[in-house]
């Protein structure tokens, strides 16, 4: 019973000391008209966890406020621009830490997912906090590239997976 | 060889023009998945009588998903003797099997794919599945996104068949033709974006070729227009179909189209 009692003071504790993602900025590729941004902004809103969109027409851009307390899964927003029949250039994602610690390859777990820290300065996390998510399909094609050739520093960068991203604090 | 030249120029002069939702082509990129569209085309297209012939072309389009898309169209003219008549109707289905999408601009191909059904008389020797002949087309599409300007082109086979029992295609005449077009399209208007609200203005230029199969016969229109987008979710059309030359019977190519479009986002769930 104390077992139990003290495993689940230790979860609990581990879920106040990460983050909630409450925000994220995506700016959509391979668009330009305002009829491509409303299909865009009408997938996004469609996202279950999203409360609102604002969306910045001129740089094909949409911030994304996320309901209080839910569980935001990246992948969702990465599906809906697709579904709209475009791409993300890049995903900043807002994170309300407790207290987290950021270092290179370093992870921590949201959501059942886990996100890696990768080209980020060592630094203690507190707060809200963006960040840049780099994984493949969630920046242009050209900075991909240069992010892989960093794989062996950090090789879990390699393997693409809808429940693991990193990430890198601005 | 002046024509071509004059053509040329245009396309030089407009510098390369909107988007690309092009009002005589398709572009290669899809309508948003899970949404409805509908569509509505007047076509007042004259005969050398001065005779008027007007067709109606009802549609409606669906976005299945990011990489499918598919349109059913009615047929409605008063060509033929006693008035308006529905004359058939068509499917038409699209694939985009490449996208590569960059900071305001994207490059896209796709394959697509028409067969129809008409009943009317056959009157001309240009093939056309779109209100015109039974048949089918298949074709690709490659359309390309520099910010403010899309460039579009496509080729197809396009093969006519029989308009029922009652009117056989003429053994004598080709029943299979190529297909080529050219599309430029340029935003002109808002300068800046303020909101979806703002109206959208895009100038277009098309090129509408075709080249029978068996006796070489061609023509080759061009076909300039003006788009109005409305609320970024309407869509009014007025283009004028110009014939620079033809080596085939055709009866009535010149004309204005009026285009009416609506689309439904998240239509499907």
């Amino acid at each position: 019973m104390k077992k139990i009692l003290l495993f689940s003071v230790i979860l609990f504790a581990a879920i106040i000391a990460n983050g909630q993602i409450i925000r994220a900025e995506v700016t959509a590729i391979g668009l330009t008209c305002s009829m491509c941004s409303k299909a865009t902004y009408k997938q996004l809103a469609s996202i279950p966890e999203v409360e609102n969109v604002e969306p910045d027409l001129n740089n094909t851009a949409f911030i994304l406020f996320f309901k209080n307390g839910s569980a935001v899964n990246i992948n969702d927003i990465k599906g809906k621009v697709e579904e709209a029949g475009f791409a993300i250039g890049e995903l900043l994602v807002v994170f309300n830490f407790k207290n987290q610690q950021a270092e290179n390859n370093k992870t921590f777990t949201v959501d059942k997912t886990l996100y890696t820290f990768m080209d980020t300065k060592s630094s203690n996390l507190a707060g809200e906090v963006k960040v840049k998510v780099l994984d493949k399909g969630y920046v242009v094609e050209k900075e991909y590239k240069k992010l892989s050739k960093m794989i062996k520093q950090y090789p879990s960068y390699a393997t693409v997976s809808k429940n693991s991203y990193h990430i890198k604090t601005l | 060889m002046k024509r071509i030249l004059f053509v040329a120029f245009l396309f030089i002069s407009l510098g390369a023009i909107s988007q690309e939702l092009f009002v005589f082509t398709e572009p290669a990129s899809n309508m948003p998945g899970k949404s409805l569209g509908v569509r509505d085309m007047n076509a007042f297209m004259y005969e050398k009588d001065g005779k008027l012939n007007y067709h109606n072309m009802p549609e409606l389009m669906w976005g299945i998903n990011k990489k499918w898309m598919v349109h059913a169209q009615g047929f409605i003219s008063n060509r033929q003797e006693g008035g308006f008549e529905t004359e058939g109707g068509s499917l038409y289905a699209k694939y985009r099997f490449y996208s590569e999408d960059d900071i305001q601009s994207h490059f896209r191909m796709a394959l697509y794919g028409r067969y129809s059904l008409n009943k009317a008389d056959i009157h001309q020797q240009e093939l056309e599945t779109m209100g015109h002949n039974t048949g089918y087309e298949a074709g690709f599409i490659a359309t390309k996104l520099l910010h403010k300007v899309a460039i579009s082109s496509s080729l197809s086979y396009e093969r006519a068949l029989d308009n029922g029992e009652k009117y056989k295609f003429p053994t004598a005449e080709s029943n299979s033709a190529m297909n080529y077009t050219l599309s430029v399209g340029k935003l002109m208007l808002p300068k800046v974006y303020k909101s979806f609200k703002q109206t959208n203005v895009n100038l277009m230029l098309e090129l509408l070729g075709q080249r029978l199969n068996e006796n070489r016969k061609s023509y080759l229109d061009i076909a300039p227009s003006i788009q109005f987008i409305i609320n970024s979710q309407a869509r009014v059309d007025i283009g004028y179909r110009q014939q620079v030359y033809s080596t085939m019977i055709r009866t009535a190519p010149n004309g204005m189209v009026l285009k009416f479009e609506y689309t439904f986002f998240n239509a499907f769930k």
